[in-house]
């Protein structure tokens, strides 16, 4: 029995019933693809949102940037690997000529598609400088960008203010770093401004075929592209917010590449769908306990810091991510520059070391709240904290909040919430600069999105002066102090840096990915 | 019977209009910022005061609501800063999805719901009725998104048969994407509308026209199709009308489950991130699918059933 229902494949069935059920009506509709498409060169891969801005200068969020790295040039990019490097792109050269100018040579021949022409270094100069023209979010990712000056068509100098290290592994290989049509963008929107989702010329190997919201966006090869050809003839990315909605769908055949979850990860470990290679690369977010230094009863650093003895990371893992995530050492994952060894406190914490701050503190047996997403994972991190904690005396309320509320609550220009937050389950996405982590903590952003409410002299120092050091082994020192002075704050418990499991069918392709695990779509082999 | 029609349309503005104001009210007191949530934290005061006024969030409560319904009476529904498409655009884009799969839901369930009501009224206490009772039951006790994690996992993840998500393209696609979610959603109401129906339909048969038409020596068939039917059903439109509100509900899950686009879908993403010209537009158009498909049920009965009319 199972050998015939097995046979049946989901195009065998669907025909027969479309044959036996419907036979005379289907003759006359336009029969799906999903049924009678020719096989192509055609990756379908699961995208966990779907992308609302194309748009370089106000790109939010790893999705958009995917695609984008798709249908825009950039002058280098991430190279695909298990290392963070970088690689030319759409620069036939480049290099620091000194701490504030960099001076790159474009490839000769990159054409936007739709006519709009040769990318020249007035492209270059436009799209750099129309980050900071309008005042983006994107601004921060060129931090001191002044201006661009072009030599000729081919050869141009990007000029910042005051040196800028992250220019190399943030602003030029990331999403601010795309490179649009001055003409297109000028035509399609008013003085430039933003274009949203409609972007009109493409200077990468695909072009923006199609998109119908929640449902799929397709690229198809640009025709004027006349770089190395990519592997595949069309990318179809699906939007599937719901991880255990993509497992199914990979299982049911619907899409070749996908993230999982940390917690499905041991079980399709060990019984992996056919054709299957399941890969585990490490994330550069962060999960952490953060407390609210001023508030009353976190006040005192001895508080915090038996709070912070009293956690035992392992157990928490072990509960919210069935022990497959590696403990963190701090905001930096490994291999970002400013990665620690390990946390001045150790994972295991310890319970005599955090009575004893409690003692020093003067305090016992008191109540604090704790505030989390709504979402499974963070749940659990609360409860295993809220009895753990019960282990000293302190009782944990537990706060679960969805996303819009939970992201304000720290925030002063959203009321008087924030007075109120104690200690937080937080969780951030990164991007492989460390100034990207630490501009988040300094003083001016208190209230904004510091809400821990962390404030050190010492830390802005270090956070200005180490975008202005070149060397990578001098910038990692600034940056370890100043993990080192945040957790020393006692406001900080650092947990996981998270995992980014992803699994591919081995017949269709051979994937590239950045070390974290984020795809590489143009670098995908077709198999 | 015009001056009925007149009357519930009266009534179902008011409604749609104060629904649509309590929801409003409802929404902005939640906590949570759009600038916050969207632009993420490199957002500067600056940029996220500029996204407030691009919103109308600047303005006092009173004006936004004003503002609202003046951009409704010419048929505007709003502008979505984020993607910078008109709200009217984006949930229309949506609304067809959904309304498709509560469709097409509701009729597979009726149809098979009907006959098994009047087979077991029919049959009452026979073997047949009681099994179809259990049944009955059991699928109304089970979730929709339960019945949708094993429908894909039996028929998309082990069997290969179906698609797992999506809508599909094109009339024959679209339909195979919609026979698991429908299956989802429609099986409970399958148990729940055939218990109605034999429930009325045992009262109808028991009345004295029922009797007389048996005495005449007309076929118990002929006797419940063209004689009780009719009146048995009276029940089950009413409750398919307000069961509206109850199968969009259901899509919220199942959109998400199968990774259909849909409206569900959307005010999902919307709250979350506090889109609100995006939940506003969405609620009114759900809010008024809600009180047209009471509205027309009750019209319906209306019809069938003079009576009725005079209660409003």
């Amino acid at each position: 029995m199972n050998d015939v229902v097995g046979s049946v494949s989901r195009r065998a069935f669907l025909k027969t019933g479309a044959t036996l059920g419907g036979g005379i009506m289907a003759a006359g509709m336009p029969l799906s693809q999903a049924i009678w498409a020719a096989e192509g060169k055609v990756l379908t891969a699961r995208a966990n949102q779907d992308v609302d801005k194309l748009d370089p200068a106000f790109y939010l969020g790893a999705v958009n940037s995917e695609v984008m790295s798709c249908i825009y040039s950039k002058l280098i990019r991430y190279k695909p690997g298990s290392e963070w490097s970088w690689e030319l792109e759409a620069a036939e050269k480049i290099e620091q000529v000194d701490p504030t100018h960099i001076r790159f040579q474009l490839k000769k021949g990159i054409k936007f598609s739709n006519d709009y022409g040769e990318l020249t270094v007035r492209d270059v100069k436009f799209s750099f400088e129309r980050v900071i023209r309008l005042d983006s979010p994107s601004n921060f990712d060129w931090g001191p960008l002044d201006h661009v000056e072009v030599e000729d068509d081919y050869t141009g100098v990007i000029v910042f203010k005051t040196p800028f290290a992250p220019a190399w592994t943030l602003a030029l290989p990331y999403g601010a770093g795309h490179i649009v049509s001055e003409d297109a963008v000028m035509k399609a929107a008013k003085d430039g401004g933003p274009f949203g989702m409609t972007p009109t010329a493409f200077s990468g190997p695909y072009v923006f075929a199609d998109w119908k919201p929640n449902q799929h966006v397709l690229l198809t090869r640009n025709p004027e592209w006349s770089g190395p050809k990519p592997g595949f003839d069309e990318i179809r990315i699906l939007p599937i917010g719901d991880i255990k909605t993509a497992e199914r769908a990979y299982q049911a055949g619907d899409i070749d590449f996908t993230h999982i979850s940390v917690d499905s990860l041991a079980n399709f470990k060990s019984n992996s769908p056919a054709d299957t290679t399941i890969e585990e690369k490490p994330s550069i977010g962060i999960v952490y306990v953060g407390m609210n230094i001023d508030h009353p009863k976190l006040k005192d650093i001895n508080v915090r810091k038996a709070i912070q003895w009293a956690i035992n990371v392992p157990q928490i893992l072990d509960a919210a991510y069935a022990g497959q995530m590696e403990v963190a050492t701090g905001s930096l994952a490994r291999g970002l520059i400013g990665y620690r060894d390990k946390a001045l406190v150790p994972p295991e914490g310890d319970l005599a070391k955090a009575k004893e701050s409690l003692e020093k503190a003067g305090v016992s047996d008191f109540t604090v709240t704790v505030d989390c997403l709504n979402q499974s994972e963070f749940l659990t991190i609360a409860q295993v904290l809220q009895a753990q904690l019960s282990q000293i005396g302190v009782t944990a309320e537990i706060n679960a909040q969805d996303s819009g509320s939970f992201y304000t609550i720290g925030m002063e220009s959203e009321g008087d919430r924030w007075k109120d937050m104690q200690l937080i389950v937080q969780s951030f996405s990164n991007v492989p600069e460390p100034y990207y982590f630490s501009a988040t903590y300094t003083r001016d952003q208190i209230g904004k999105w510091n809400w821990e409410r962390f404030s050190s002299e010492r830390f802005d120092e270090l956070n200005a002066k180490a975008i202005t050091i070149d060397d990578p082994n001098e910038r990692a020192k600034l940056y370890r102090e100043m993990q080192d002075l945040m957790e020393d704050s006692g406001a900080y418990r650092y947990l996981t840096n998270g995992a980014s499991p992803f699994m591919y069918r081995t017949t269709r392709m051979q994937p590239a990915t950045r070390p974290d695990g984020v795809p590489h779509y143009v670098a995908f082999k077709p198999v | 019977m015009l001056l009925y029609l007149i009357k519930r349309v009266v009534l179902a503005i008011a409604i749609v209009v104060v629904a649509v104001t309590l929801l409003f009210l409802m929404i902005r007191a939640l906590p949570g910022d759009p600038a916050a949530v969207l632009l993420g934290p490199r957002a500067t005061p600056e940029m996220k005061a500029q996204l407030h006024e691009q919103m109308g969030l600047d303005k006092p409560f009173v004006v936004q609501l004003a503002a609202f319904f003046g951009g409704l009476l010419n048929g505007d529904l709003g502008f979505d800063v984020f993607s910078r498409r008109p709200v009217a655009d984006i949930v229309f884009e949506q609304l067809p999805y959904t309304i498709e799969l509560i469709l097409v839901s509701i009729l597979w369930a009726v149809s098979v719901a009907v006959p098994l009501g009047c087979y077991s009224a029919m049959r009452r206490n026979s073997v047949i009725d009681q099994v179809v009772g259990v049944v009955a039951v059991a699928t109304m006790a089970i979730p929709s998104f339960v019945v949708a994690v094993y429908a894909l996992l039996i028929f998309a993840v082990m069997l290969g048969w179906l698609p797992a998500i999506g809508a599909g393209n094109g009339l024959w696609d679209r339909l195979i994407h919609l026979i698991l979610p429908s299956l989802a959603i429609g099986i409970s109401w399958v148990g729940y509308v055939s218990r109605l129906v034999r429930a009325s339909m045992l009262e109808i048969l028991g009345e004295t026209h029922i009797r007389m038409a048996r005495s005449f020596g007309i076929s118990e068939w002929r006797i419940v199709a063209r004689y009780a039917l009719p009146l048995a059903i009276l029940p089950t439109v009413t409750i398919l009308g307000v069961g509206i509100a109850w199968l969009l509900s259901s899509a919220v899950f199942i959109e998400v489950v199968f990774a259909r686009p849909g409206i569900g879908a959307l005010i999902v993403n919307a709250v979350n991130t506090r889109n609100y010209p995006i939940v506003m537009g969405t609620v009114l158009v759900t809010t008024f699918l809600i009180v047209a498909a009471t509205t027309i049920s009750d019209l319906i009965n209306g019809a069938l059933d003079p009576r009725t009319r005079e209660k409003l």
